[in-house]
This record gives structure tokens, sequence and C-alpha cells, in this order.
């Protein structure tokens, strides 16, 4: 299926914004204390969809709660019973604005995992009940490496509407899925402020150029997957993990991190279950019962999660479980960066 | 996903103190018609909830072919274990998601002789094998099960144990680590009987084994010595797990997810994963 491309310019963008925001369940990133995160809103003047990427964080709460609910239970002397808890108020259909796109590709990359074997409907369902709109990535931030990980120009199916900064003030507003262009054409009819459609592939890619040849991290991800595969007894991976103060910042800001534990809290005979964000950084994470902790140490675990970012997921789901975003640099309070940490081990000496 | 995570209420039957710090659970799910319906192979795996305290990872240690309840033994070793020990009578209701996992290759080992060795707490997802094999007996050869333990106080299903003594079809070897006044049985740790005293047949033997890592690790070498093939040993992996649902990250050794592809491994299988269990 081919999709529309729309012209406009920013006085145009900002009113269809306005009519999206007046007609639907809309969130974007919201300003506080400098620090951008995705939130509902009732008009354009309380957002900024431009936010910098490197102040925003990711959109992945939107999907996959920092902590959700999953049960109430009760005991009392007839017995104990348990409920689900309330309607799922993420599964409404919603826009979001602003979306980064190697934050929308984040949603993609976790598709994987949530769709084999057992599926998680409620991340399916909040992503398909949600139309992603682009933000105008034109220069990329001191930690992005996006264009090393599979995000170009002509693979921008993460979102459902990109937004693309063309030559001469214009934007074009292009549908990238179905829903993208049905959204579109039925957003449009009441919105003549958006021009005409017209094919403008040529512009776009001389941008993206422009985009690209920003970037200061580069790195070919192919040859990286080969040369981590082999160094998993590495003693690099030590060196790299050194500083780190395993406080999971930086997996609790990744757009792709997924791992979670379960757990109870009790208030006299009811209570309610818990699912919330973990991380395989954390030394409790492998900890058994019996004491037996397969990894005690903080180089087995960024170990751990450098390989399943870039070889595990990989092999498994053929895709890495990193889209080049650069938060966990931005975040980390000891300036660790997963880019650092790969091309380390990439690049340390073969053992014989 | 949250719905997935939800189990369903079983009712605590009956508790048998198998050990000091060993208990048996029987279970039987609050919904009869759900009873009725719950099946699982040897070997597969529930989650345990003790609600308030938390959830934990068991293998169902009863077999199907026994029905009508479900058994999960639990020691004593955590914090939620130490509250279910605790808080848990007879009545008590629990909740209960599965079963998950794979399964030991109960087709495969048609036919073949079958080596048991189990070490402590490590004989409760054998004994659901062991259960249903006795229950298919004609399908089986020659069938040996070691087991040992610390002391004779910690050999746990002792009941089950007179019985598959008493059962001409099956051979049955104990053993605890240290001589004791009344122990009438061997005396030594699980892999020197293994050789000293069972002696196995390796022709046509497949070999079925769980315990403590460090009996483990010692009973492989065994195996490996006495001539055994590392895709005849099976063995049943014991990792931190908790979605059981191949979703939450805690169970990855390298790509596999030991909750999906596991528990059950073969000795080959263990041998190209990384060293991370």
């Amino acid at each position: 299926m081919s999709f529309s491309t729309f012209v406009t310019d920013k006085a145009g963008l900002q009113k269809l914004f306005e009519a999206i925001i007046s007609k639907h369940e809309t969130y974007a990133p919201v300003e506080k204390f400098g620090k951008y995160d995705y939130k509902k809103v009732s008009s354009l003047k309380e957002c900024d969809p431009d936010s910098p990427i490197a102040m925003t964080m990711s959109v992945k709460p939107l999907f996959f709660p920092r902590s959700s609910k999953i049960m109430k239970y009760e005991s009392n002397s007839a017995g104990t019973s348990v409920s689900e808890t309330e309607d799922d108020h993420l599964a409404v259909p919603r826009v979001i604005l602003g979306v980064k796109h190697c934050d929308a590709r984040g949603l993609q990359v976790l598709e994987a995992v949530n769709k084999w074997d057992y599926i998680d409907s409620d991340f399916l369902k909040r992503r398909a009940d949600t139309v992603i709109f682009s933000s105008r990535c034109d220069k990329a931030d001191t930690h992005c490496f996006c264009t090393s990980l599979d995000y170009d120009v002509e693979n921008l199916d993460a979102m459902d509407v990109a937004l693309v900064n063309g030559s001469g003030g214009k934007i074009y507003v292009q549908a990238r899925s179905e829903k993208g262009e049905n959204f579109l054409k039925e957003s449009l009819d009441q919105q003549s402020a958006v021009g005409s459609q017209q094919p403008a592939m040529d512009d776009i890619k001389k941008q993206y150029e422009a985009f690209a040849a920003s970037f200061r991290l580069k790195m070919d991800y192919k040859d990286v997957n080969e040369k981590m595969s082999k160094r998993f007894n590495s003693p690099a991976f030590e060196e790299a993990s050194r500083n780190c103060v395993s406080c999971n910042t930086c997996a609790f800001i990744c757009p792709t991190c997924h791992c979670f534990k379960i757990s109870d809290v009790k208030i006299k005979d009811t209570g309610v279950r818990y699912k919330s964000y973990d991380s395989c950084n954390n030394v409790y994470f492998t900890l058994e019962a019996g004491g037996h902790n397969p990894r005690p140490a903080k180089y087995r675990r960024w170990r751990q999660r450098s390989m399943h970012k870039f070889v595990f997921y990989k092999e498994r789901f053929g895709v890495n479980l990193c889209v080049g975003c650069g938060h966990c640099a931005i975040s980390c309070p000891v300036n660790i960066s997963i880019f650092d940490v790969v091309n380390h081990v990439a690049s340390s000496p073969l053992e014989s | 996903m949250e719905a997935l995570l939800v189990p369903s209420l079983a009712k605590v039957d009956r508790i048998i103190q198998e050990t000091p710090d060993v208990r048996t659970y029987r279970l039987k799910f609050k919904d009869e018609v759900l009873m009725e319906k719950f099946t699982w192979e040897p070997g597969q795996f529930v989650e345990f909830s003790l609600l308030g305290s938390g959830e934990c990872t068991f293998c169902i240690s009863s077999s199907a072919t026994r029905k009508g309840y479900f058994d999960c033994s639990i020691k004593k070793a955590g914090v939620v274990t130490a509250d279910i020990h605790l808080n848990i009578e007879e009545g008590d209701e629990v909740g209960i998601r599965g079963p998950y996992g794979n399964w030991f290759p109960v087709e495969e080992i048609k036919g073949r002789n079958l080596l048991f060795v189990g070490g402590g707490i490590g004989l409760a997802p054998l004994r659901s094998l062991i259960q249903y094999c006795i229950d298919n007996r004609a399908d089986y050869k020659d069938f040996t099960i070691l087991y040992g333990a610390r002391t004779s106080a910690d050999l746990c299903y002792k009941e089950e144990i007179e019985e598959w003594k008493k059962n001409p079809n099956l051979k049955v070897v104990l053993t605890i680590d240290k001589p004791e006044e009344t122990w009438k049985e061997n005396v030594g740790v699980v892999p020197k009987i293994l050789e000293e005293v069972v002696k196995p047949e390796i022709v046509n033997t497949k070999v079925i084994t769980c315990g403590p890592p460090i009996m483990i690790k010692y009973t492989l070498q065994s195996l490996d010595r006495l001539g055994f093939a590392p895709k005849d040993v099976i063995t049943t992996l014991e990792m931190k797990m908790q979605c059981g649902l191949g979703k939450c990250g805690r169970c990855n050794i390298g790509s596999t997810y030991i909750c999906k592809d596991g528990p059950v491994f073969t000795y080959e299988q263990l041998k190209a994963l990384p060293d991370e269990f």
C-alpha cells in the first residue's frame, strides 16, 4: 500500500495539531523543570511536540506502564476472592504527538517479545488504538545513534504519521501506516491549512542525508553483533562496567527494556498485586531463594544487559534490542553509554 | 498481559511434612470444572502464590495420571517459602497459574531403560515422571531410582519410597551422606553410589537427574565416566522465574527462555548454553 504525503508549513501544522487535540484524546511532551514527559493535553499551549530529544522521556510508559495493577484480592472468613482491576485507561483511542523516531522504533522492537507465544494483548491493544505522530528530528544530539540501528528514511514504519522538514520551511506530513493514512484523511477533511498531496520523496531524502550527516556517533551494528557474540568471556565487560552504581536508571528510561517483576502489597486482609519495571542490572534480579545467584558480579549483569541488546534478542527475534536513542547515556549518573560499552567489547582482543 | 498474570484459586487439601524443611501441599482448584480440565506433563511447573506474600515457581511433583489433585513440594528457603510454611494451613486458599514450561520427553524415552538420579528436594520433579512411568509401566523397560540426601531425615516422600521398594518392577537405591545408627542402606554421596553400587547399564538407557547444583556437577562427571552420551542425560534447571510466560526476562540464559524453552534440557543442550546458571 502506498501512503499519502501532504505539504504544509509551521502554521499549518499547528492548526492540524490544534484540530487533533480538540477532537481526540491526545498525549504530547509537556515540560516540567526542564524535562519533558508525555502527558494528556487539552491545548497546544500546554505542550511542545518539538521537544528536544535529550530532554524528553520515553513514550514507553504509555504502552508498558511503570507499574500496573494485575489484580486485587480479599481474604475473610468466607474465603478468598480475586478480582481483576478496573478498565485499562491506556487502551482508548488516542493520538500521541511529538514521538521521537527512536522511541517509536522502540515500540516496534518491543512488539516481538510481546507477541511471541503468550500474547501481551494489553500492549498490542494500546499500540493498535494509538496513532503516533513523529517529531521532526533533523539534527542529532550528542548521544544519538539511531541511524546506526536500522532507522532510515525508507524505514519509517514505526510511526503512523511521519513529519519531515523539507526545504524552504516546508513540512511534509506523511502517512506511514494504514491507520495513519485513514486518520490523516479524516482529520484533513475539515482542516484546510494543510496543502494538497504531493510526491516529495526526493526532498525528504535530501533532508535525511543532511540529518544523517549530523551524527557524531556511528557504528556498524552487524559487525558489533558478530564480534560481541564471540566475546562472551571478554574481560572488557568488567572494564566497561566498573563505574556503574547499579541504579537501574538506564533500564527504566530505555525505550526497549521490558523486564518486570511481580510484587504484592497487602493491607490487612486485602491487597493488590503489581507488575512493575525491573532491571537485569539489579543484583537481586536473578538471586534464587536458596542463595545461588548466576550473576553475582556487576560485570556479569552488564554482560547480560549489553549482550541481550546486541546478541540474544537479535538471535531470538531478528532485531537489536537497542534503537540508539542515547537516553541511557544522558541519564546515567556516571556517564556509561551503551554505545561505548558495546564498542569497547566488540573491539577488545579475541581470546585464543 | 495482566489477565494472564491473574491466578486461579486452589484449596490446600492436605499438607504432608516430608522433612524438617520440606512440605508437600496437595492442591485442588476451587472451581471443579477447572480441576477436571487441568492437566500437565511431568516436569512442568506452576506459579504458586500466597496472596499478600508473593508468587514463586514450583514444579508439580505429582503426575496428571493421578487425577483430582496436584502436589507442590516446597522447601523452606527464601522469604515467600518461609511465609508459606509458617502461614498456610489445610483448607487455606492459594493462587495458581500454569502449567508452564516444557516437560520430560515422555514419548522419546519410551522403550528405554530409565535411571532416575535424585538428591534432596530434587526428587520433586522426578517424582512426577516416576509416577507417570509407573502408571504407564508397559511403555518403559528397566527402572532404577537412585535417591540420596544429607541425612535420613532429609529424604522426601518416605512413605511413597516404601511403596516403590515393594514394587517388583522398580529398583530403588537409597543413600545418605554420613553413617547413622539405624540406617541400613548405602552411605556415600550420590555420584559415588552411582558408580560403585548402581553400575548402570548404558546401552538404551536414559538418565533423568535433578538435585542441588553440587550434586548435579559431580553426577554429570560420573555419568561421563560411565560412558553416557550427553544427549541421553536429561535434567531440569532451577532459575529464578517470575512470569512463566517468556516476558519478564528474569530466566534468560543467552537467547533461551528457561520458562518457555525449558526447564527440561538434555546435558547436550546445557553444554551449548552460556555459563549463566
